[in-house]
């Protein structure tokens, strides 16, 4: 691939990559919603294979915010799809995630002293508040860094 | 006051009739990347700024200066 193609498919994969992120956001919230609607103690297997499928969900994604994901590009496609404004973007998500960890679990702690919250309940919106807010400031950075395109080719 | 990096990553680019994707691809870096400090919107790295001065045959301070 010479580096004329390398550059555009980091275009395309950069701008596909901006669309997905709220979307994945949104699939993890549904996933976390059906938690909790129908959540009758992780006994049965559909439960188990539920609670498996978010969890690898939630593992996958932190995985490829924390390495920059694309892992099945070549080398050079995956180096401009992680270059220096990303890597940016990518930090401030993880700040951002961090912030909205935190308050989840004041949250919590308030929500504690009025209701019972089991353990697992709590780690999932710790999870899933976490990785929302990550994905979701991540999405945003790059439509606006790619909105601002002055598009002269 | 708040101090901003100003440059003329534009001005500089249009002058040697390079599009943002070539001046991307000669730096290593992707078109959003030239879009938005070329913009003001990134701050970019000593590195980076390095590379867009050599790229646009420029020294870093006539690229880029801090505006008040």
């Amino acid at each position: 691939m010479d580096d004329r193609n390398v550059a555009e498919r980091a275009e395309h994969l950069s701008r596909r990559r901006a669309r997905m992120l709220p979307v994945l956001a949104m699939l993890l919230l549904i996933q976390q919603g059906s938690f909790f609607t129908d959540h009758p103690g992780a006994d049965r297997p559909v439960d188990q294979l539920k609670i498996s499928a978010w969890l690898v969900l939630s593992a996958v994604i932190l995985l490829a915010l924390w390495t920059g994901g694309s892992w099945l590009q070549p080398k050079r496609v995956r180096e401009l799809l992680n270059d220096e404004a990303t890597q940016v973007h990518r930090t401030h998500a993880f700040r951002v995630a961090f912030l909205a960890s935190m308050m989840g679990c004041i949250f919590l702690y308030f929500l504690t002293m009025f209701t019972r919250v089991e353990t697992r309940e709590a780690i999932h919106i710790i999870l899933t508040i976490g990785l929302s807010a990550a994905l979701i400031s991540f999405g945003v950075s790059e439509r606006r860094a790619l909105r601002d395109h002055s598009g002269d080719g | 006051m708040a101090e901003r990096l100003a440059n003329r990553l534009k001005e500089r680019r249009g002058a040697l009739g390079l599009t943002q994707a070539e001046l991307a691809q000669r730096v290593g870096v992707t078109r959003k990347t030239v879009n938005t400090v070329e913009n003001g919107v990134f701050t970019p790295s000593t590195t980076l700024a390095i590379k867009l001065s050599r790229a646009l045959g420029l020294t870093v301070e006539e690229l880029f200066w801090i505006e008040n």
